[in-house]
């Protein structure tokens, strides 16, 4: 899942990058609404963290003008706690609120629960033959046994998890899986998916060369 | 209580006023038409007492019978005596004569010189000297008692004198001036003629009677009605009058429930009423704008507050969520004393502001050398503007100023600051002091990009940034301009602003020295 974060705080940015990163999210962060919205309108990101007190152009109107291309999950968050904003940001648009100061795990909660939403999965636990993935504790297991995952293995099973029955492309996995600033090579995609299928079974991610994958 | 409603005693007042003045008029209406019929009354019956005692009139000296002779007719003539002709010539003008007497009586006793119609109405009695009845109309009342004669006993004029004695030519009579009196229903003009006798002329008044009293009920009834209707107009008058003010105590109301934005709707304004809605109205606005000043403070002195707690809370829960490298928890402390930092400046601004607004901890009042403490702060910020490598020119002599030194001081930082943060690279600042109207003048310019019109207004307020990004970064929480207004506002002094765009933003602090 890739996330952006669009706050104008340096050592709030930090701290909420890093603790993204960790939550296995690819992650990128925006300084100013201008940048913030640039990079929204040119990633499909799987959700956006987006502060309402900007410089430059502020967070209603990236909001606004995001809105006018992309769907993307939006959280706002705010150092306001007036009925009046929450209310002009649900109404904006805004998928989520979340006042400042706020919990970290409330935060990667909500985050968590956005996502899941606009993939039109209302359940945290997904079921796929005998492997269950439980999105909230970001654990997997098989026949009831949990299996140990990297937080890479496990970003790439959600992802084609989230888009069961679909063909995805190595182009929307480099996409949503890493960030800008991931060297990562395109061979280590393929060394994810193998390191699943040993530990889920062989035919629990289908190639379809030359395109993409897919769970059934 | 309700009847202590404006518009009850509104209504009470009107209805007693309406009560008074129309009593007073129904009185009075009732007084002069009651006098009005007694006078015709009395006119009424002066005229019989007259054509009972008046002469025939003289024939005319050239008359339409200028053949016929004086003295044609042996026998005086008064009134209109059957048989006498009109115009008839006056023989015997002298009333103590047995002709004259007689003939009176006579008259007397045929009823006067009435037509039959008439002396049903009237009576006529005639008393001689001694009180005695000497004749009496047919239809005279038995007991009528003889007027009793006040004044002169003896006429002053006698012939030709007026009946009347006003001298009026034309109304010639014998004796004193007629009288009139009431006496039961009956209404009596008499007079006495030149030896004693007197003579009375009576009609009843019972049908006048009945009129008056026809009149006086008509009066009340018609005063009635009109207090009636007197009263709904003033009801509906007062209404009209108490509906505004409803409606301001209605949206009074709504206002001191907490919404302050409603206002009275004011169409004349007029009138008293719409001066009042308008001065209240504009109360109500700026009681508005200093609730909505007063929230947006609060709101903003929570958001600069909000912000450095996140990132101390996320930094901290972020650096304890798994282990961590020493290098690590060494810039997530770093970044909580930035927060912790920028909350203490802040905290303390507010603190600052707060005294400042509650006049605690009064302003010092004491002679001090400007030049001494503008020297410090320039001294003090010399190397924050050589970072930047701007040029700080100090041009104060020494000059003697009253007041706070130490609060002076933190103006002339934070304006020094200000031009320092907001210069451009290489730029300058320049700073100047002189006496000027028997005060000190202090202004520090900049070279910066200068400030926009449009912001101008507002530089003062608190949290106020003309941009947010700089400012922000800066670390500057936007209460810097404000306490310098604050501290220079207690000492009695004004602060200004004049910027051009790309050229510089010039503080002009003006301080009083008395």
């Amino acid at each position: 899942m890739r996330v952006l974060a669009v706050e104008d705080e340096p050592d709030l940015l930090g701290s909420l990058l890093k603790a993204l990163r960790e939550d296995g999210y690819a992650v990128d962060g925006a300084p100013d609404g201008e940048d913030g919205l640039d990079k929204a309108e040119s990633y499909d990101y799987d959700a956006v963290v987006l502060d309402i007190m900007l410089p430059g152009i502020d967070g209603w109107e990236v909001l606004r003008r995001l809105r006018k291309t992309k769907k993307t999950p939006v959280l706002m968050l705010t150092a306001r706690d007036a009925v009046r904003d929450r209310v002009r940001g649900l109404d904006s648009g805004a998928d989520d609120y979340l006042v400042k100061p706020f919990e970290l795990s409330e935060l990667l909660a909500r985050l968590r629960a956005l996502i899941r939403r606009s993939a039109s999965q209302a359940q945290p636990q997904l079921e796929i033959g005998d492997v269950t993935i439980d999105t909230a504790a970001r654990k997997v297991s098989r026949q009831g046994q949990e299996v140990l995952i990297t937080a890479r293995e496990y970003s790439l099973l959600e992802f084609l998890a989230l888009h069961r029955g679909e063909l995805v492309t190595r182009t929307m996995l480099y996409d949503h899986l890493f960030d800008e600033n991931d060297d990562t090579l395109s061979n280590l995609l393929d060394v994810h998916v193998s390191n699943l299928r040993k530990k889920l079974g062989h035919d629990f991610i289908i190639t379809r060369r030359g395109h993409g994958y897919c769970i059934e | 209580m309700i009847f202590n409603s404006i518009r009850w005693r509104l209504q009470a007042w009107h209805g007693l006023i309406l009560v008074a003045v129309l009593a007073g008029f129904g009185v009075a209406a009732y007084q002069v038409a009651h006098d009005n019929q007694l006078r015709r009354i009395d006119q009424d019956l002066e005229q019989h007492l007259m054509a009972l005692v008046r002469p025939r009139p003289p024939r005319p000296p050239q008359g339409r019978f200028p053949d016929e002779p004086p003295g044609q007719s042996s026998a005086p003539q008064f009134g209109r005596q059957p048989g006498s002709q009109p115009g008839e010539p006056r023989e015997d003008r002298r009333f103590d004569s047995p002709d004259f007497l007689q003939n009176m009586r006579e008259l007397v006793q045929q009823g006067g010189v009435l037509d039959a119609s008439q002396t049903n109405t009237f009576y006529y009695i005639l008393w001689q000297g001694d009180g005695a009845v000497v004749a009496r109309s047919p239809g005279a009342p038995d007991n009528v008692p003889a007027p009793t004669r006040v004044g002169s006993p003896e006429p002053q004029g006698l012939q030709g004198r007026d009946a009347f004695g006003k001298g009026s030519p034309g109304m010639p009579g014998p004796g004193l001036p007629p009288e009139a009196r009431t006496r039961g229903q009956m209404r009596e003009a008499y007079r006495f003629l030149p030896h004693g006798q007197c003579l009375l002329v009576g009609r009843s008044l019972v049908p006048d009677l009945a009129a008056m009293r026809r009149l006086a009920l008509w009066l009340t009834a018609a005063g009635a009605t009109e207090l009636l209707l007197g009263l709904a107009g003033g009801w509906w008058v007062a209404t009209r009058a108490i509906r505004p003010i409803n409606a301001i105590s209605a949206t009074a109301v709504r206002i001191a429930d907490g919404d302050l934005s409603q206002r009275i709707s004011a169409a004349d304004t007029e009138s008293e009423l719409g001066r009042l809605a308008g001065v209240l109205n504009s109360t109500f606005a700026r009681l508005e704008a200093a609730f909505d000043q007063q929230a947006r403070f609060t709101s903003d002195a929570s958001h600069e507050l909000r912000t450095p707690v996140s990132v101390i809370l996320t930094q901290t829960q972020t650096a304890l969520s798994r282990e961590r490298s020493s290098g690590e928890y060494q810039e997530a402390l770093e970044a909580c004393q930035r927060a912790a930092r920028r909350m203490k400046a802040l905290t303390e601004s507010l603190l600052e502001l707060a005294r400042l607004d509650a006049g605690q901890k009064p302003i010092k009042r004491e002679r001090f050398d400007l030049a001494g403490v503008v020297r410090d702060c320039v001294e003090l910020l010399r190397p924050l503007a050589a970072e930047r490598g701007i040029q700080i020119h100090c041009d104060v002599p020494p000059m003697e100023c009253l007041g706070d030194a130490e609060r002076i001081g933190q103006v002339v930082t934070n304006l020094l600051t200000n031009a320092i943060h907001f210069n451009r690279d290489q730029g300058e600042v320049r700073l100047s002091a002189r006496a000027e109207h028997g005060g000190v003048l202090l202004t520090v310019a900049d070279t910066g990009q200068g400030i926009p019109v449009e912001d101008i207004p507002h530089l003062f307020e608190r949290f106020y940034r003309v941009d947010k990004s700089r400012s922000r970064i800066q670390g500057r929480n936007g209460l810097g301009l404000a306490i310098c207004k604050a501290i220079v506002d207690a000492h009695g002094g004004t602060i200004d602003v004049t910027s051009q765009a790309g050229v510089g933003t010039t503080f002009t602090v003006r301080l009083p020295l008395t």
